[in-house]
């Protein structure tokens, strides 16, 4: 044991007397900081503004004037998805899907303005955030200090006088991987500082471990690796060469296939496409600005034998707004079954891409990252669902007050004069049928629960390169 | 500057070169891969356009049949609007992923309707695609760095360096013909998937050719890099670690650079405050005077002034005056968000030549038509078939001519193929 720990120290010695490899740390270290930096503060930005303009759009709608109650149905509502605490470290889908959604009566809208569509276009990879970094550009940096870990004491010649001391070959590896995995896990320190500058405004301090243990496992994975390479070859050119092709393969090519592979296996139909094929079934439904219309006959007859009147001007509602009521419930059972099925769709995609993560780590841990970070497409789709309930609680709070406040004949007669169109109009007290709306992603457990699959991947893989490691460092020899 | 005989002496070491034949083998493959996926994602968005176009034409026949009035006609049928790939969009999928190339658009204020994206999967987007373009300006300059790293060090370690250079008839010939040869084995092992696919698929040879010189000339520019780091006389890792260091410099930190100073430097309207102007705009129109709509409106179209007369507490013609006047309202601020991004476009095209994978990528896009501009410009044909739209509608709605068959008939269809080649759209006038 105490072998082991003279080894990482001597290399950790090392490292700090080459220019080189201290060099190269400090890049990075710089490069770590300022892309959490960033990413944090642009995501804080985003979450301060976007609370703003929810509480701007609730207090529109609130302030408006009394009016006809469906006009407010049309007036609608926007919700906003607020970035959760722990976006500052992965914003995930964030910037690719839009912010916000605009709520009305009988639609549901897509959500709309996502940053990526407006930002500059240069190409290459979306944004570089903290997550990003972490992923894909800190194993280089390990590659580059490490790929010689065990080759230089071959090229040295001082490989066969420490085995002939008796260090054994599995003492000789471990040291050089704990000094590569110290290295690697000091750069985690930018990423644990964001973890616990999220945790107080949340609670969420779980997530936050689980975070940066995710990012520790991952990168003890591509240190067990290097080390491997190290020990199992023979030159420095090969090693270097076979650890670029990993790295190209794993953080460039797998990640890009998987999403090929997913689109191309399940092909998904576009919102368009599902609005159009939709379209039948919802004029089955009927127009429930049209009270006269077909498919409302039966109800009327229901609604006047209940009463037992004659005519729809003597129901004790308005049967105008109870036509609202039930095409806006059975319009949105039609268009929750088609969102539904889209998004079930879309899941499956993730799930399987995410299964790419046995092939490559950096898919396993992208793919936890924003698990954990609830960031991910489970909570947009939670995001989609929520609006969607607000959308139809206060549509309906809306119908419900055109069916019990508003008189059938005022109603009918609004186009008159303005003095009848006045008679419609309800007081704005009504309005509050709107809920205040904050978006929250789904609780620790939950995300620890989506989470599970890339944990036991990267487990398999740390597995996996540690038993292949142990096989090559007992077998090393001068 | 170098005989035949030293150029196939030259072929016969990089054939006895398994790891440069390795590099190369994955070159073709990754190009190969990625120009077979960029065509089937074309083939796939062509049959989503197909199908689309069938369910439009079914849906607005079913539609045209319910109505009679005009302004119940205009209210309910939509019209698809789309932007078909180019024959070279393969090569450079682009902003096709994050921005809309297909909208359902009706005679309601456009600026309600022209935000909405039909996106594929986010994660899809986040990810990104495999596409020639990728290969060409990201994993090629990785592939020439690993293929040219060692070509000095690397004998200069086997012991052999001072001997190449004595016996040369000049002192950077055999280095020059070696990686010149190599870099030239990789832009083909490149070039030649491209072309196949895009003769396949049917692409001009024109942009092909332009493409590949893009290609090309970005290889050339990482051999300069490779030869100039090559010349410190590092030992073969140095030179490797030092050259992906310059390639994530170019390739990451320089282009994040770049977009996060364009982004400061060019701010847009806040997204969500043209969708409240134009709501409040439309929504409070239903409360004020009709004169307070009808006003603003003649403005613009002063040849409805006779007309604009409204009786009733609602009038069609008067709806869509006040959804007229509700894209006026909100029109500077759309107009400097249309503006802003073509800004931020131009200004991030100008400064990508501190970054040549960047540059490359969107010069491929430049040439496939997926680039911003492209998407621009797509929105401005949205915009313009919206307007014809409106002037199809209102002489029916302000004039209360009868609803005729051969009057629907003359109604102005999208039509994706009149196709404007400017690279820059055209944005009416500059915002404030």
């Amino acid at each position: 044991m105490n072998n082991i720990f003279a080894i990482a120290r001597e290399e950790a010695r090392l490292w700090l007397r080459s220019r080189l490899a201290l060099g190269a740390l400090l890049v990075f270290a710089l490069l770590l900081t300022a892309t959490s930096w960033m990413t944090a503060n642009r995501m804080s930005h985003e979450l301060a503004h976007r609370a703003g303009q929810q509480a701007l759009a609730e207090e529109t709608f609130l302030a408006q004037p009394d009016r006809h109650p469906h006009r407010m149905v049309h007036y609608g509502h926007y919700v906003f998805r607020a970035p959760p605490p722990l976006s500052i470290i992965d914003p995930g889908v964030d910037s690719v899907t839009g912010q916000s959604i605009f709520l009305e009566g009988h639609r549901q809208n897509t959500a709309m303005f996502a940053d990526a569509g407006a930002g500059a276009n240069l190409g290459g990879f979306e944004e570089l955030t903290a997550a990003l970094a972490y992923q894909l550009f800190v194993p280089l940096l390990l590659i580059a200090i490490g790929h010689g870990l065990v080759i230089r004491e071959r090229e040295e010649n001082t490989l066969a006088p420490l085995l002939a001391q008796g260090v054994s070959g599995t003492a000789l590896c471990a040291g050089k991987w704990l000094a590569l995995a110290g290295v690697a896990l000091a750069l985690l320190l930018p990423l644990v500082v964001l973890a616990v500058a999220a945790v107080p405004a949340s609670g969420e301090g779980l997530a936050g471990a689980g975070l940066v243990s995710l990012y520790a496992l991952y990168l003890l994975i591509w240190c067990g690796l290097i080390v491997l390479v190290s020990t199992a070859v023979r030159s420095r050119a090969l090693a270097l060469g076979v650890l670029a092709l990993c790295w190209l393969g794993a953080a460039l090519i797998v990640p890009r296939m998987a999403v090929e592979s997913a689109s191309s296996a399940m092909p998904t139909p576009g919102k368009l496409q599902t609005d159009l094929r939709m379209q039948a079934d919802l004029r089955e439904v009927g127009d429930g600005h049209n009270a006269g219309a077909p498919q409302f006959r039966q109800l009327q007859a229901n609604l006047l034998a209940q009463y037992e009147v004659d005519r729809v001007e003597d129901l004790p509602v308005n049967f105008r707004g109870v036509v609202a009521e039930v095409a806006e419930a059975d319009l949105t059972e039609v268009m929750n079954r088609y969102a539904e099925e889209r998004m079930a769709l879309e899941s499956r995609q993730a799930r399987f891409a995410e299964a790419f993560g046995w092939l490559s780590p950096v898919v396993a841990v992208s793919s936890g990252s924003r698990a954990l970070a609830g960031t991910d497409l489970a909570t947009h789709h939670r995001f989609l669902r929520e609006a969607e309930a607000v959308r139809f609680d206060f549509v309906q709070g809306l119908n419900r007050v055109h069916v019990e406040q508003l008189t059938y004949t005022d109603d009918i007669n609004r186009s008159i004069d303005e003095a009848s169109q006045r008679a419609t109009r309800m007081s704005a007290e009504n309005w509050n049928v709107l809920d205040e709306f904050a978006f929250q992603p789904a609780s620790v457990d939950e995300r620890f629960a989506h989470a599970s699959a890339p944990f036991a991947m990267l487990l398999a893989w740390l597995l996996l390169l540690g038993g292949g490691g142990l096989v090559a460092a007992k077998r090393l020899r001068p | 500057m170098i005989g035949v005989n030293g150029l196939s002496r030259e072929v016969g070491f990089l054939a006895r070169d398994r790891a440069a034949l390795l590099w190369l083998g994955i070159a073709v493959l990754i190009a190969g891969v990625s120009v077979a996926l960029g065509l089937r994602e074309i083939a796939s968005q062509h049959a989503v356009l197909d199908d689309l176009r069938a369910s439009d034409q079914a849906e607005r026949e079913v539609v045209t049949d319910l109505y009679r009035d005009w302004g119940d006609v205009a209210y309910y049928t939509f019209h698809l609007t789309y932007d078909p790939p180019a024959d070279f969009a393969f090569a450079a999928l682009g902003q096709r992923d994050i921005s809309p190339w297909k909208h359902n658009i009706r005679a309601l204020a456009l600026e309600g309707q022209i935000y909405e994206t039909d996106a594929q999967n986010p994660d899809f987007a986040l990810i990104g695609r495999f596409d020639f373009a990728f290969a060409a300006s990201l994993l090629a300059p990785l592939l020439l760095i690993l293929l040219l790293h060692d070509l000095r060090s690397g004998e200069r370690a086997a012991g052999r360096f001072e001997l190449l250079g004595a016996t040369a008839a000049s002192q950077g010939s055999p280095w020059f013909a070696r990686a010149a040869l190599r870099t030239g084995a990789l832009a083909l092992c490149l070039i030649a998937p491209l072309w196949i696919g895009g003769l396949s698929s049917g692409s001009g040879v024109s942009k092909l050719a332009l493409a590949s010189l893009v290609v090309a000339l970005h290889i050339v520019f990482w051999w300069v890099v490779c030869a100039l780091v090559d010349r410190a006389g590092w030992s073969s890792p140095v030179n490797l670690t030092a050259l992906v260091g310059v390639w994530l410099a170019l390739a990451v930190v320089v282009p994040t650079a770049i977009k996060v100073w364009v982004e400061a430097a060019v701010p847009l309207p806040d997204g969500g405050e043209i969708m409240l102007t134009q709501r409040e705009a439309v929504n409070d129109a239903w409360d004020l005077p009709k004169p307070a709509t009808m006003t603003p409106f003649i403005e613009r179209h002063p040849e409805w002034a006779d007309y604009v007369e409204v009786r009733q507490p609602f009038e069609w013609k008067w709806y869509y005056a006040f959804q007229q006047v509700g894209d006026q309202t909100v029109a500077p601020l759309s107009l400097a968000y249309r503006d802003g991004r073509a800004r931020r476009d131009r200004l991030a095209g100008s400064l990508a030549w501190l970054a040549p994978p960047a540059l490359a990528e969107r010069s491929l896009q430049a040439i496939a038509g997926t680039g911003v501009a492209a998407s621009l410009a797509y929105e401005q044909r949205v915009r313009d078939f919206h307007s014809a739209l409106r002037n199809y509608y209102y002489p029916r709605l302000f004039r209360e001519e009868p609803f005729t068959e051969a009057s629907v008939a003359s109604r102005p269809e999208f039509d994706a193929l009149k196709r404007p080649e400017a690279t820059t759209p055209p944005l009416r006038g500059t915002p404030p």
